[in-house]
């Protein structure tokens, strides 16, 4: 009798395990060829990116995190902070009708071109849809639902993939990894938008381990991306 | 015997670890600041790291040794050191998490400051309860001593530390390890006192409960102070464009404060000395004092880290010189002011810094390659800054104490403590606002076409440098003008004979 007791709670909390939207149920594949459709749409967003394991360079400074503001196809508005020693500072590159600007801190924004220019990342080809991320979602390998789960107040199926290096490399030169990516996207149940990624491989600098964190925001959302006037 | 010498060694104990930490932040604040998000165009946004501290300090200096008349010194000591260690954990986790940004280090730096403010008068009143007659005397000017050691040795000592835990979470192990002393005080003083809760009877005659009116008062003063002296665009204005009505909503409620404890402090000071015009003189020598001495300890290893280009450890090591003139200067100020009289020798002590801070208005970017003999030309000039300073802490303080009688000696030591730190909160805003305001008027807006993003930024960085240089010479001229002005202040409050400095 007692042992046939001890059954329904057993089995109660298997119910309820099972009934749980944090099991993996979702279909990883479908998922991410959802969510890279729903990407390449976007005409606008705005997203960060916070360095959390590891060192990256960009440019000779290192870099602790960037803030961009995209809107499709080729204009983009991305604030990196770098450090130099243990001094921060910020370091804008405005890239608008074609051309590059650059701000050091307490200087006129100016424009720079050629191969100096072509040094920074255009933040706008991460969202191309032929060559950015909504071509690159759903193209990793080893594709893996992980559960339902909430982020900042909405459903979103966590998602894990592996990237190689090649894939990589190709949405963000500075992440030259030397093995594969393994990726951990979050995608809205919604409307299969990519609120937050996350990227750990080896690509920080000289091979060595490094992790980002990226916030995608503000989708298709008005954003002000204009060339500088004269006093800037 | 053994029992009071523990007692009053572990609240000197604590004490002196919060002190150090006064000043810690110095030599840490380019890695904290850039760990919370500010870079260096937005360095203003770093002034309330060491303001919150000092203003916590400020807030509850006066406040608990009243408090603890009552509920205890033991019980408040203990409260102190766990708001100290509990500020300790919110400073140290500062940027760690999204949430835990510049706000959250700056609400971590004031929670330590209320902790380590609360043990200065707690450190004092318990010494004064434990010794009598002339053993008080010692006893409170070693709880003292150590209060100043710990805020000028801090700026080293928090360079000396995270240079050595680099790979253990470098400035954030400075503060994580308040965690661990601040235990040990606090168990060393439950031990010591646990079954002798007698020998530690409260005083007769304190009041029940924390004068929240006061509180309030000096709080809000303050906080109105420090936000009419924030430089919120130091690149148009050196002040905030509060600063009218904030600076007129301070002066009132800090008035309001000070006739508050005016009234409250006649029963322990007689209330012809709480007017005279030693006690005033006294009182706007340490404010004057406290404003020239912060800005040693936070201008000269921000300068080496920004125009002399050194590591943290060495910016801080660069006021060794200082550091080992304060207390030389305090021995030869006791000795000095027994023989010639308080008014002299605190006279000649101020008079000495602002020689010193003269000749630091005239350092160039290679100022730490001129030799004076063996000897650097800067070390010689900060060496005596801190001996002019030392000269002129034992006068100052017992200038207060022949206003005094023997059982309001704790009361008026923390006095002396008070109006220095508020010398050094408001120094620190006032000279930071005007200090950056000028860094921007010098610097301007420099249009740089190396070909190199790397060679304008090292351009940028030679022009900030000799920008930075400049802004320093300027508030090292405003230092020495403070120090001139303190002179003559003592020179018109201190009474002229020896007999100033007795009892």
């Amino acid at each position: 009798m007692r042992g046939n007791l001890a059954v329904v709670p057993a089995l109660a909390l298997m119910a309820i395990v099972a009934c749980s939207g944090s099991q993996p149920a979702g279909d990883a594949n479908k998922i991410l060829r959802e969510s890279a459709n729903a990407m390449a749409q976007l005409q606008t967003v705005s997203a960060t990116l916070k360095l959390t394991k590891g060192t990256i360079s960009i440019q000779g400074f290192t870099l602790v995190s960037a803030k961009t503001a995209v809107r499709m196809p080729n204009d983009s508005d991305t604030t990196y902070t770098v450090k130099q020693q243990d001094v921060s500072f910020k370091l804008q590159i405005l890239i608008v009708g074609g051309h590059v600007y650059e701000h050091i801190p307490f200087t006129p924004m100016r424009e720079i071109t050629g191969p100096e220019a072509e040094a920074f990342p255009n933040m706008a080809k991460l969202f191309d849809p032929t060559t950015g991320f909504p071509a690159v979602i759903p193209a990793g390998t080893a594709k893996k639902y992980v559960a339902s789960e909430q982020l900042d107040g909405v459903t979103v199926d966590h998602v894990s993939t592996l990237y190689t290096p090649e894939q990589v490399r190709g949405l963000l030169a500075a992440l030259n990894s030397s093995g594969p990516v393994a990726a951990d996207l979050w995608v809205r149940s919604s409307d299969h938008l990519i609120p937050k990624a996350v990227l750990a491989g080896a690509f920080g600098d000289a091979g060595a381990q490094a992790a980002i964190e990226v916030d995608i925001s503000s989708f298709n959302a008005a954003v002000s991306i204009a060339s500088p006037s004269p006093s800037q | 015997m053994t029992f009071r010498r523990a007692l009053v060694g572990l609240a000197g104990a604590g004490l002196f670890v919060a002190a150090l930490d006064a000043y810690v932040v110095v030599t840490l604040l380019p890695a904290m600041t850039g760990d919370v998000g500010v870079t260096i165009e937005n360095f203003e946004q770093a002034t309330p790291i060491v303001t919150g501290f000092l203003a916590g300090y400020v807030v509850a200096m006066p406040l608990l040794g009243a408090y603890s008349d009552v509920r205890g010194r033991i019980p408040v000591y203990l409260a102190c050191l766990g708001a100290f260690a509990l500020g300790s954990v919110i400073t140290a986790t500062s940027g760690l998490w999204t949430f835990a940004g510049l706000p959250w280090m700056v609400a971590g730096r004031f929670v330590q400051g209320i902790g380590g403010g609360g043990m200065v008068p707690l450190a004092l009143a318990l010494a004064a309860d434990l010794y009598r007659d002339r053993a008080r005397t010692v006893a409170l000017g070693s709880v003292a001593g150590l209060q100043e050691a710990g805020s000028v040795l801090g700026p080293i000592y928090g360079a000396t530390l995270a240079a050595a835990s680099a790979g253990a979470g470098g400035w954030r192990f400075v503060f994580w390890l308040n965690v661990p002393l601040a235990a040990l005080c606090g168990l060393g003083l439950v031990l010591a006192t646990a079954g002798r809760a007698g020998e530690l009877a409260s005083a007769p005659g304190g009041r029940s409960t924390v004068d929240w009116p006061s509180a309030a008062l000096l709080g809000a003063g303050l906080g109105a102070l420090v936000l009419g002296l924030y430089p919120d665009d130091p690149e148009h204005r050196a002040l905030n464009a509060l600063f009218p009505p904030a600076g007129l909503v301070a002066m009132i409620l800090l008035g309001a404060y000070a006739w508050r404890q005016v009234r409250q402090l006649e029963p322990l000071i007689p209330r012809e000395l709480l007017r005279s015009r030693a006690f005033a003189g006294v009182t706007a020598a340490n404010v004057l004092v406290g404003a020239a001495l912060i800005v040693t300890l936070v201008d000269v290893p921000i300068l080496g880290r920004l125009v002399f280009d050194l590591e943290a450890l060495d910016s801080g090591l660069l006021l060794t010189q200082f550091l080992i003139g304060v207390p030389v200067g305090a021995v030869a100020g006791g000795l000095l002011g027994a023989r010639v009289g308080n008014r002299i020798t605190a006279a000649a002590g101020v008079v000495l810094s602002a020689l010193a801070f003269v000749q630091m208005s005239t350092w160039s970017a290679n100022e730490l390659t001129i030799h004076a003999g063996p000897i650097r030309q800067a070390d010689v000039a900060l060496a005596l800054c801190g001996v002019g300073f030392g000269l002129v802490i034992a006068p100052l303080t017992a200038g207060v104490l022949a206003l005094t009688r023997g059982e309001s000696h704790g009361l008026a030591t923390s006095l002396v403590v008070l109006a220095r730190t508020m010398g050094m909160l408001v120094g620190l805003s006032a000279l930071t606002a005007f200090g950056l305001y000028r860094f921007h008027q010098i610097l301007g807006t420099p249009v740089l076409t190396d070909p190199d993003l790397r060679d304008r930024v090292k351009h940028l960085e030679q022009l900030v440098a000799a920008a930075f240089l400049q802004e320093y010479r300027e508030i090292f001229l405003i230092a020495a003008a403070l120090c001139a002005l303190a002179a003559a202040v003592i020179a018109w409050s201190l009474a002229p004979a020896r007999t100033s400095g007795g009892t």
